[in-house]
């Protein structure tokens, strides 16, 4: 059929497909590709939040500079050990709680739902919540430690630079993992039975059922689900803002683009950031799907 | 090689007892099929002997060693599934190998089981091939090599054939008679299909909620039915079932009165004796199809013609009776019979038997 493009139908066809894209095209074209567009073009000028309209070409000055500032580097090194140990330990975690899940417990149902809380709750409220958690005076983590003997003085968990991190990294770990559980478990209830029960009749040690043949099996499912929490990680900004402000510890190329952007009102400057920002993220993405042979589809 | 010895076996899930106490001997080498209508438990009993589902009673043995507290791989069992449950993401060598290659068993004595396995199921060429590359009856081949290479004392099937087609089921059927042949294990082959169950089995066990209801040899269960479940599930098409009235008993047969005042003698087992009800009390006649002949002369039970099936080989009537109870009548391929058409019809009292109200066979 698709041998003959030029058959009225073909063309009817191929007309009736555009017209139901348009909408989307348009609405993608407003609301991404048009600030998006609007970025790179800044990020190659000297314009500034109150000189929107009386800007001039800079060239490749911003990026130069970029490269040139210690913060930002700070901010890219930030950013990747958030992305390497939150998603690591969300992936482990989650896995292993998908796998609890899975097996057949009384009161299952409300389990699951009782786990993704953490994930319903907005990341301002919960990053809120636990910045008041981990307040050096009245909050209850200090109280706690304190009154098992763990500490003996109250820390300044999100001010101190050698604990910020770190705790950046709990709280995202907190908030994350029921997502990475969830969408394991989806890939886990996928998978038949009888392979289960073949493997019992096979003799397979528990062990290595788990590593030869779930594993291999969830395997598609489960990058999809890492490759979302890695970009999603990358682009951290929430977290961070509202636990630590602009504090150089904690601080992202998110928060670092917005502070520039916003507090320094460098439009240029702080939309090279951005712009280099979602270079690192399209690398990412395209270096996760093909070593990771990443099937975004997911299905087989 | 060994046999498989069940003793009041049952089995509950939850508060439902779906296995009722289930006695069976099979014989070391024999061939057994469980058949029975779907929910009659026979899958659950296969379960129970492979150790996929503990027993919630009864005792269960393989080769004389209770077994209740090993788990399957300690059993000597292999199982072939009805999903095949084939590893997707491993070839077909490696399927078949995967439970050798953690025994720690010898990679040479692994690779010439296998070997071994795919010449005698011909697919030596598949080994490189992973499930989803391979047909229905290839993966039903993998799946039958898996069990084969454990070399078990005793292969279970649950319904291996009943997810391929009509002519690949026929094909298949034979092979796994050929297996039976050549392996000479001890079998037990869980199905639906009754002619599966008659075309491959020494024994058949007729299964109905969750009880025995007879195991027998095929002809055994075919022509000595014990009451009337198993006489409609064995044999297709199935047995006709007539409401008649009997007339008492005389040496050794039973004279019943067929609708329109037609007497007939049929020869009781007396298996069930002193069980023959009174003169006047109900009772039914079963007559299958392929034994309600046409009657030569002018005597014989008057049926009107409902309907003509031809198959070719045979025709199926159906017909009904006076008082109009409905009867299969199975003819010859090539009979010239027409739907509205009367037929005097001979039952033979010698095949047909006589189910007393509680269904069992007089």
């Amino acid at each position: 059929m698709s041998g003959l493009p030029h058959s009225s139908l073909e063309r009817q066809r191929r007309r009736a497909a555009w017209l139901f894209l348009l909408p989307m095209l348009v609405v993608l074209t407003g609301v991404a590709g048009w600030p998006l567009f609007r970025t790179v073009f800044f990020s190659f000028t000297d314009a500034t939040l109150a000189t929107l309209d009386g800007f001039q070409g800079v060239g490749l000055d911003n990026y130069l500079w970029l490269m040139r500032d210690p913060v930002w580097w700070r901010a890219v090194w930030n950013t990747l050990v958030f992305t390497v140990v939150s998603v690591g330990i969300e992936t482990a975690l989650g896995l292993g709680i998908a796998l609890i899940l899975n097996a057949h417990l009384p009161g299952r149902g409300l389990l699951r739902a009782a786990v993704l809380i953490p994930w319903a709750i907005p990341t301002v409220v919960s990053a809120q919540m636990w910045g008041w958690m981990f307040h050096d005076l009245y909050g209850v983590v200090n109280a706690i430690l304190m009154g098992l003997g763990l500490i003996a003085e109250p820390r300044a968990w999100t001010a101190d630079p050698d604990l910020a991190l770190p705790v950046v990294i709990a709280v995202d770990v907190w908030k994350s993992t029921p997502f990475m559980a969830l969408l394991i478990l989806a890939a886990l209830q996928m998978l038949p039975r009888d392979l289960y029960e073949a493997a019992r009749v096979d003799g397979v040690h528990p062990v290595k059922v788990f590593f030869r043949i779930t594993l291999p099996l969830i395997r598609p499912a489960l990058m999809v689900a890492v490759l979302f929490r890695t970009l999603d990680a990358l682009r951290v900004f929430d977290l961070m803002y509202v636990l630590t402000g602009n504090s150089r510890s904690t601080m992202s190329m998110s928060v670092y683009a917005r502070q520039y952007l916003i507090d320094f009102q460098d439009v240029g400057y702080g939309s090279a950031a951005a712009t280099l920002l979602v270079l690192v993220l399209a690398v990412a993405t395209v270096l996760a799907v093909t070593l990771g042979r990443v099937r975004v589809d997911a299905g087989r | 090689m060994a046999g498989v010895t069940l003793r009041g076996v049952r089995k509950s899930f939850g508060r439902i007892e779906v296995i009722h106490g289930v006695d069976l001997d099979v014989a070391d080498g024999e061939f057994v099929a469980f058949v029975g209508p779907s929910g009659c438990g026979k899958s659950t009993l296969l379960r129970l002997i492979a150790g996929l589902e503990e027993p919630s009673g009864g005792d269960l043995s393989i080769g004389g060693q209770r077994v209740n507290d090993r788990p399957p791989a300690a059993r000597g069992i292999a199982m072939v599934f009805q999903s095949y449950a084939l590893y997707p993401h491993m070839t077909a060598y490696d399927n078949m190998a995967f439970g050798l290659t953690l025994s720690r068993t010898d990679k040479g004595t692994i690779a010439e089981r296998v070997r071994a396995a795919a010449r005698q199921l011909q697919i030596e060429d598949l080994l490189d091939r992973k499930p989803r590359d391979l047909s229905g009856g290839q993966r039903q081949r993998v799946a039958i090599g898996r069990a084969i290479v454990r070399e078990p004392q005793v292969f279970l099937f649950d319904e291996p054939l009943s997810n391929l087609d009509a002519g690949l089921r026929v094909q298949m059927r034979l092979e796994i008679a050929k297996l039976k042949a050549d392996l000479r294990a001890t079998m037990i082959y869980v199905t639906h299909d009754q002619v599966e169950a008659m075309t491959l089995a020494d024994r058949i066990v007729v299964l109905n909620a969750g009880r025995v209801e007879q195991a027998g040899t095929p002809l055994d269960l075919y022509h000595r039915p014990r009451n009337r479940f198993v006489a409609g599930f064995i044999g297709s098409p199935a047995m006709n079932f007539l409401d008649v009235v009997s007339e008492g008993r005389a040496d050794g047969s039973v004279r019943v009165w067929l609708p329109g005042g037609v007497p007939l003698d049929i020869a009781v087992d007396g298996a069930v004796d002193g069980a023959v009800p009174p003169a006047g009390s109900p009772l039914t006649l079963g007559v299958r199809p392929e034994h309600a002949g046409l009657a030569d002369g002018g005597a014989g039970l008057l049926a009107t013609i409902l309907a003509v099936e031809r198959l070719g080989g045979e025709t199926h009537c159906h017909a009904a009776l006076e008082d109009g109870q409905r009867l299969l009548v199975r003819l010859d391929g090539d009979r010239p019979v027409a739907a509205g058409e009367r037929l005097r019809l001979n039952l033979r009292g010698e095949t047909a038997h006589l189910f007393g109200p509680d269904g069992q066979r007089l």
